[in-house]
């Protein structure tokens, strides 16, 4: 088994407000490596729908992402129009703050957003625009925010986007609006996107136990409710590589606590709405989440009986990051699904650990990328299934091994008590589609014995 | 297993439930302070002319770009070569777009990798970038040839690729005869048509120097006996294998410069491997002594075909997606004129046959008015075929159409054949413009059809006109690529994609007396 990754500069959670010196890990140069910085912030905050979010830089950062992540809204359409600068080779060489400008005004005028977000890119960071002071002039004279988030996709990883924009919002955003005064407290969901629309399954669990939601961050989100993010009494954080900063940085500003959680699986499920009320610190509101949980729970039990029947006993590689690293194990154990396999190249020390709390010593860790190494193990380890994201789907399907898609190009919600059982059915007509006999079978006249049905 | 199964619907159904509407009505609190009627007045202005008018005055923010970025081309053209791996240099960001981008267009893996660069060196420059990566890529995925492009990142602060390789080499990364090929690809020049023309000719110059074959021209075993042929930016593994069924119906003998399709349309067999089919490496210095070149999209292949014609010093038979059955009959007549071979009866057959299903649906498709957007070559070929079978394109929006082939730029071009028949007498050319103008365009001027790729789709929906999907990319429908767009049966495949849309809509629109089983 290859030891847990341990690299020296990877010893801090990348979410956390870790010094200068240790940020997440660098890619290795050679490699088919993930997403950028930029690409991590502009996701963490896509999901803000009445917002528009425009990219300055050249046309490709933009042409090249937008409309291409599967987070849901409930109205507002606004943050899934592509806008961007559109930088040339001139506007390199004489800069492009003029466009800025204008493409700001443009905006702010036809499109009336409550709020502009500003992406910088590699080019506009490497030439020095000042974005800024333009977003700053622009937003006092809009008089709306125009938000400048300075992610370059050179400064690293995705994930470090993500806390990049986590810090964009505590910037800029949160603590500069008030909530209605019968809004009644409530917990934020901080790294939830709504993929799939499973932030509404997630908020309809919490609505039945009497739990409000303060601010959704972001997932179909609206600008002004994470303006009053601050005011929550409590804060949940359901991605813990992306935004644990941020809610560690609310927890010292304005003592709200936090805790890590995640709604795949009815244990981890109930173990958050417990959580939620627990930390709420309203006893009524503890009995209900109580009686909630069980009630759905043997519900649950009953409903996935045919599909435990099936799945029991099967065997999956899982390759995914952050949250859904240890928290689908979760999930795929109460389903008796045994995890033969983990990808962990996008997981906290701490994710890692609950990988290790979950999967017994059979599993293998696969801590970088490359088809060849997930494919490897998914052979070795003589996996029934393959549960990735959209990259590798492709390679499963030319090895033919059943697969499931866990990402954001995913059209399934697997959140909470009925995203259990969509996943339960999802791997059972996964696995049981013909398809896999037909393409793993030689064409009849291959066959050493004549062809029986 | 169906009678056991438990109903779960998904979120397209899932979400329009009773409990979810309210839900979502419940938030609108938070939504920005408008009435109903405030966003229904605010919707209809968007789509008036006064508002039109204000949209195309915009300068300088780009609305639903319809154009991808250099290197996204530079891949496609890399991924055309035997066991070549293409490598990203810059940010790796880029890269992982660009495997998603092309991935989710045909549905196969894209194998490429990016030499990852970070802040360190945006001061440094990105040389040890490059010579670790090298090492690693190569250690990892065995290519025989690595296709290098750059990024914006690169290019801006200026890194020099062809002195990073000789340090390479020198280092003993890479060994003095392992092939590099290379070019420059800023994504703030052009689009991802001139990333795959710079790509192109990249790998067949330096292909064809370091061979050593050019010491001796005329002395290759093949010498004019075969064609070259180059299809460009092919979104269609289809058209592939189209073009190699006419040829070889001419009995002549051709290399394919730039074969993607291998890597695009390779079979499940169990066994993944990186790299599928490609033009051989060895066969490009033998192109040089070729009977001549045949290149498909000319406005895509400029500096490509430049190249050929003057180091190579052969003819270049340049035309734009050949498209339709006067597309097609050009193509013909081009290969013909390049082989000195007839046009073979196969063909001409062929030919009457498609004739025959065009003529059976023209009285569905007369005076239909279409919206087009696309690339320069695809929008020739396509405003053709419209015109071909009396559709009367309309809009024609082209992102990246500010290219000229033989100092004739795209735009003059699609104007002049408009102008060659009464059916592109409405039509108006737009160059630079983005999906956004196209949307202002539908509203206030509309149309029947509109044919462009995925991203023209929601355009489509705000002015309720059906979208034939033709292209690149097109992610929201499964298996279009495989089937051909360019020749006989290319008009065949687009012919009835149209006219059964169009037939689709009037059963759609028509359930009273017109509802008729026979058209």
């Amino acid at each position: 088994m290859d030891p847990i990754r341990k690299d020296e500069f990877d010893s801090e959670a990348c979410g956390s407000k870790a010094p200068k010196s240790k940020p997440c890990p660098r890619p290795k140069p050679g490699e088919a490596a993930g997403g950028c910085s930029f690409d991590g912030a502009q996701i963490t905050l896509l999901p803000i729908m009445d917002a528009a979010h425009l990219v300055h830089g050249p046309i490709a950062c933009a042409g090249n992402s937008w409309e291409s992540r599967g987070t849901l809204s409930s109205g507002p359409s606004l943050s899934q129009y592509g806008f961007a600068t559109d930088l040339n080779d001139s506007d390199i060489i004489f800069g492009g703050e003029k466009k800025l400008k204008e493409s700001i005004d443009y905006i702010a005028g036809r499109f009336a957003p409550p709020a502009i977000f500003v992406y910088s890119t590699c080019v506009t960071a490497l030439i020095g625009e000042d974005m800024d002071a333009v977003c700053k002039e622009a937003g006092d004279r809009l008089g709306i925010p125009v938000i400048p988030v300075n992610s370059p996709g050179f400064v690293g990883s995705k994930n470090l986007g993500n806390r990049l924009a986590g810090d964009a919002l505590l910037q800029y955003v949160i603590g500069t609006g008030e909530p209605e005064p019968e809004l009644p407290p409530g917990v934020n969901l901080i790294g939830e996107y709504n993929i799939a629309g499973e932030m509404w399954d997630i908020e309809k669990l919490m609505n039945s136990a009497g739990i409000a939601v303060t601010s959704r961050i972001t997932g179909d989100a609206r600008y002004k409710e994470i303006t009053w993010a601050h005011r929550a009494k409590v804060n949940m954080v359901v991605c813990s590589r992306a935004l644990l900063g941020l809610a560690k940085e609310m927890e010292s500003r304005y003592g709200i606590p936090y805790f890590e959680g995640s709604f795949y699986g009815a244990k981890e499920t109930t173990y958050s709405l417990r959580q939620m009320a627990y930390l709420m610190n309203d006893r009524d509101m503890e009995r209900r989440v109580d009686r909630l949980t069980e009630r759905e729970e043997s519900r649950l039990t009953q409903d996935l009986r045919p599909y435990r029947k099936i799945l029991k006993g099967k065997r999956a590689v899982l390759y995914t990051g952050g949250v859904k690293s240890w928290s689908v194990i979760s999930a795929l154990k109460e389903l008796g699904v045994q995890v033969v396999g983990v990808g962990t190249n996008k997981s906290t020390e701490d994710d890692v650990r609950r990988i290790a709390d979950r999967v017994g010593d059979d599993t293998e860790y696969i801590p970088e990328g490359g088809a060849t190494r997930i494919l490897k193990t998914v052979r070795e380890r003589k996996a029934d299934i393959m549960i990735a994201g959209g990259r590798n789907m492709y390679v499963a399907m030319k090895e033919q091994i059943p697969f499931i898609d866990i990402n954001q190009e995913r059209h399934k919600a697997y959140a909470g008590y009925e995203g259990l059982l969509r996943l339960a059915k999802e791997l059972t007509y996964s696995l049981a589609n013909p398809i896999w006999k037909l393409a793993s079978s030689p064409a009849p006249w291959d066959k050493e014995v004549p062809y029986d049905r | 297993m169906s009678k056991d199964r438990l109903d779960i619907p998904d979120y397209n159904t899932l979400f329009s439930e009773h409990r979810f509407v309210e839900q979502r009505l419940n938030k609108q609190q938070f939504e920005a302070p408008c009435s109903e009627q405030e966003t229904a007045e605010a919707l209809a202005y968007s789509q008036s002319a006064e508002y039109m008018e204000k949209n195309f005055n915009r300068k300088a923010v780009v609305i639903n770009p319809h154009k991808a970025c250099q290197p996204l081309g530079s891949i496609m053209a890399a991924l055309g070569f035997e066991k070549t791996l293409p490598f990203v240099h810059g940010s790796q960001g880029c890269n992982s777009y660009f495997r998603s981008h092309l991935s989710r267009h045909f549905k196969e893996p894209t194998p490429a990798v990016s030499s990852s660069m970070t802040e360190d060196a945006a001061v440094f420059g990105g040389m040890s970038n490059l010579i670790d990566g090298l090492e690693n890529s190569i250690a990892l995925y065995k290519p025989e040839m690595v296709a290098l492009c750059t990024t914006c990142m690169a290019e801006v602060i200026g890194d020099d690729l062809s002195s990073f390789i000789g340090n390479a080499r020198q280092k003993g990364v890479i060994s003095e005869d392992f092939p590099v090929a290379f070019c420059n690809t800023p994504s703030f020049v052009g689009s991802h048509i001139t990333g795959y023309d710079s790509m192109l000719k990249g790998i067949l110059s330096y292909l064809y120097e370091r061979s050593g074959l050019q010491a001796a021209p005329g002395s290759g075993e093949e010498t004019g006996e075969k064609l070259n042929v180059m299809l460009g930016f092919e979104p269609y593994t289809g058209n592939f294998a189209e073009i190699r069924k006419i040829l070889d119906a001419f009995d002549t003998k051709y290399t394919l410069l730039g074969d993607h399709s291998g890597n695009y349309d390779s079979p499940a067999t169990g066994e993944y491997e990186y790299y599928y089919g490609g033009t051989k490496l060895a066969d490009v210095p033998l192109a040089a002594n070729a009977l001549g070149t045949l290149s498909l999209q000319k406005y895509t292949l400029k500096k490509t075909q430049d190249f050929i014609s003057e180091t190579w010093k052969q003819q270049v038979s340049a035309l734009s997606t050949p498209l339709g059955i006067a597309g097609t009959d050009k193509l013909l007549e081009a290969i013909s004129e390049l082989t000195g071979l007839p046009i073979p009866a196969s063909l001409l057959e062929e030919r009457g046959r498609v004739v025959d299903a065009l003529t059976d649906s023209h009285p569905y498709l007369h005076g239909k008015r279409v919206a087009l957007v696309g690339d320069p070559d695809l929008l020739i070929g396509l405003i053709g075929f419209c015109m071909e079978v009396g559709m009367e394109p309309v809009h024609i929006v082209c992102s990246n159409g500010d290219v000229d082939f033989n100092e004739v730029k795209f735009k003059e071009e699609a104007e002049a054949l408009l102008a060659s028949s009464p059916y592109g007498s409405e039509a108006t050319v737009y160059v630079g413009n983005d999906l956004w103008h196209m949307r202002s365009l539908l509203l206030t001027d509309p149309v029947d059809l509109a044919i462009g790729s995925s991203h023209l789709k929601f355009a489509a929906k705000d002015a309720n006109v059906p979208l034939i999907r033709v292209g690149f990319p097109i992610f929201d429908r499964h298996h279009m690529h495989r089937y051909p767009i360019l020749g006989y049966q290319g008009a065949l495949n687009l012919l009835s994609q149209i006219v059964n849309t169009v037939l689709d809509e009037l059963d759609r629109n028509n359930s009273g007396f017109n509802y008729d089983l026979v058209r």
